[in-house]
């Protein structure tokens, strides 16, 4: 059963389970068009309806109408609705890096598009492999690492998790064995590639057909490398390409709670010095920027918080 | 309402049959359709991990890996700080001044990844009593030609000199056949049969003249190893050359030098080849000082997995891993020698340095 509404040149077409057809009609012929339905408050409609003589239909139409539309988009949050989401859903995770953690206050938090952004060898990929391992191994959550630079490399991994456990010999094989299964590298080379698996993680998220642990942590790198390739030029395909992605991978972790990685690296600015690749649009994409830069020749690595959502700006000194 | 016409499995058998129509929504059928077109897509790369298809665990990874060989440098310190040498997967990028010797590294590796693997090296260089010793473990291939190895070398300097591959060649052969007497000596001996000729036959050659050829031969790389599956190592040589002059929009260079990179590391990727990028340096100004850094600046500079650069210390030369994943920064010393197996150990040098 179909209900047509119509304003001037727009139609907005609904599909009602609607067994009384007279209630839409009614609806159709009393308020006129999409518009002053939606623009007037539950209460406004309900008392303009009660005025008719056929007000039972007339609301019974309305809550069914409403229903459909809250059905077409996501449901309205309070901030205490956010804010109990934010407390049981959205945890930190470790980095496994003590520096790291006390910069961030905890560590990575889910629901977060978290940015490295550094020059080349400043310790993106290391850091990217210290949090896949230390959360693959204390929080027995899945990490989905899309690589690439061919930069996943197993054996560091292995040497970072021996690094961290402090079991004998005989339980750490088993435990490696099960910690590094539950880290998962898929190589991509083109950002069509990126967003076709990112899609088909997305459903199966969501129908939770899959077995095992349940996913924390997804890394992308490097996106810039994917998309330096398609931005700029005439067509602006690359840049609604790039938000695409940035979008895509915000909407999974904040509906599935895990918390998604990426890393860029950086181009020649203004006056000699260095700026993020990809641009301005890019800028306001992730959540939390990272800035990783280490000094020449010297083993020492420094992060800084180039954006966050409540952390000042901060500095840590570290060795990888 | 939708209707589901049929339904078939993989095997072709029909599941649900027409008679059972199912009443869902347009928004579950989309569901349905996406869940079955992502589940019957074959992926390219190995794998079907739960979560994602194409995917590997890093446990499968690390098994893999072990079984990967690598290319020897010929140099056991450099192999040291390589972990035993270029990493096939792998892109690795050299750079250095102009006659540090990266086009050494270039037939080294076209002519060395045919046969040679660290163990025989380490036979070769090793005291006697090891040598013995490994000389009755090691593994023998079956055939010299049959184990494959063959090169592509891209040249756009028209730096590659076919008298210094056959020298090269021919000290390997040299190389070979001391390992193939010492191995047989309790058993029968075998004649090896080679000719430095078929060592340089394993290579090939392209000379490229301009950046459109170089984008072109990058793009027709990948079918070009697929139809030469024994090919080991892609070395470039060099690679930077024909983009620092001529192009006048900065922006179309950095797009197409970050896509031919992805498609080198996919190349890579797919076929487990060693790919090796030759690259020069040029002066920068920061800081109030110059100093060198490799070409093509910073855009190019995460393109590869690995990088190695080459310097001289005072009069020696050292190579220095500058970028990998896996591997600690480190220098080691090398040299290049006249009329040996190219790169030989530090301790060597007295033999006889170019």
């Amino acid at each position: 059963m179909l209900a047509h509404f119509y304003q001037g040149q727009q139609a907005l077409l609904l599909k009602t389970g609607c067994s009384n057809p007279t209630s839409n009609e009614l609806l159709f012929f009393f308020f006129g068009s999409v518009e002053d339905l939606l623009i007037h408050d539950l209460y406004v409609l309900v008392a303009l309806a009660e005025q008719q003589s056929n007000s039972e239909r007339l609301k019974q139409g309305i809550t069914q109408v409403l229903s459909i539309i809250d059905g077409q988009h996501q449901p309205w949050l309070n901030g205490m609705d956010l804010l109990e989401d934010a407390q049981q859903n959205k945890h930190l995770l470790s980095t496994g890096c003590e520096r790291i953690d006390f910069l961030l206050q905890g560590g990575l938090r889910e629901g977060h598009l978290t940015e490295l952004v550094g020059p080349s060898s400043s310790g993106k990929t290391q850091v990217c492999l210290q949090v896949a391992s230390n959360v693959a191994k204390e929080y027995s959550g899945s990490v989905v690492f899309f690589d690439t630079g061919n930069s996943f490399s197993p054996k560091r991994i292995e040497q970072i998790l021996g690094q961290l456990s402090d079991h004998s010999d005989i339980e750490s094989n088993k435990i490696l064995e099960q910690v590094m299964s539950n880290i998962v590298c898929h190589p991509v080379f083109d950002i069509f590639t990126l967003l076709d698996v990112l899609h088909q993680l997305e459903s199966k998220l969501r129908s939770q057909v899959y077995g095992g642990s349940k996913v924390r942590l997804l890394i992308v790198d490097s996106i810039s490398s994917l998309i330096t390739p398609i931005l700029g030029g005439s067509s602006a395909q690359g840049h609604a390409l790039m938000i695409a992605a940035g979008f895509l991978l915000k909407e999974l972790a904040h509906r599935h709670n895990l918390s998604a990685v990426v890393t860029n690296h950086m181009v020649g600015g203004e006056g000699g010095t260095l700026k993020p690749a990809l641009g301005e649009s890019w800028r306001s994409m992730p959540h939390v920027r990272l800035h990783l830069f280490r000094d020449s020749k010297s083993s020492i690595c420094n992060m800084s918080i180039l954006r966050h959502p409540y952390i000042v700006s901060a500095f840590a000194h570290m060795i990888l | 309402s939708f209707m589901i016409v049929g339904v078939v499995d993989k095997g072709h058998k029909a599941v649900l049959k027409p008679e059972d129509k199912l009443k869902i929504s347009e928004n579950e059928a989309l569901e349905i359709l996406k869940a079955a077109s992502h589940g019957c897509r074959l992926d390219s790369f190995e794998g079907s991990h739960a979560i994602v298809n194409g995917a590997q665990t890093a446990w499968e990874m690390l098994h893999d890996e072990a079984m990967l060989t690598r290319i020897t440098t010929s140099c056991t310190d450099l192999d040291n700080i390589l972990g035993g040498g270029i990493s096939c997967k792998e892109v690795t990028e050299i750079g250095g001044v102009p006659g540090i010797g990266k086009t050494q590294f270039g037939y080294l590796f076209a002519i060395l990844d045919f046969c040679i693997n660290l163990e025989l090296l380490l036979l070769l260089r090793g005291n006697r009593n090891y040598r013995i010793q490994l000389a009755v473990n090691v593994q023998i291939p079956a055939d010299y030609g049959g184990l494959g190895g063959k090169a592509i070398y891209i040249d756009t300097e028209g730096s590659f000199m076919v008298e210094r591959a056959m020298q090269i060649a021919e000290a390997c052969i040299k190389d070979m056949l001391e390992y193939d007497g010492l191995l047989r000596k309790d058993s029968q001996t075998r004649h090896l049969k080679m000719q430095p000729k078929e060592l340089l036959g394993n290579i090939f050659y392209f000379r490229i003249c301009s950046y459109t050829e170089q984008i072109a031969m990058i793009n027709f790389l990948e079918k070009f190893v697929s139809e030469h599956k024994d090919v080991k190592v892609v070395i470039i040589d060099s690679i930077t050359l024909h983009f620092r002059q001529d192009f006048d929009d900065m922006a179309l260079r950095t797009r197409v030098l970050s896509g031919m990179a992805l498609k080198l590391m996919k190349l890579a990727k797919t076929f487990s080849l060693a790919v090796v990028l030759l690259n020069q340096v040029t002066t920068k100004y920061s800081e109030g000082s110059f100093h060198l850094s490799l070409a093509l600046g910073d855009s190019w500079s995460h393109a590869c997995t690995n990088r190695v650069i080459l310097y001289w210390n005072g009069n020696e030369r050292y190579a220095y891993i500058d970028k990998s994943p896996s591997l600690r920064s480190a220098s080691a010393p090398y040299s290049v020698l006249y009329n040996f197996a190219v790169l030989c150990n530090h301790a060597s040098r007295k033999l006889g340095e170019i």
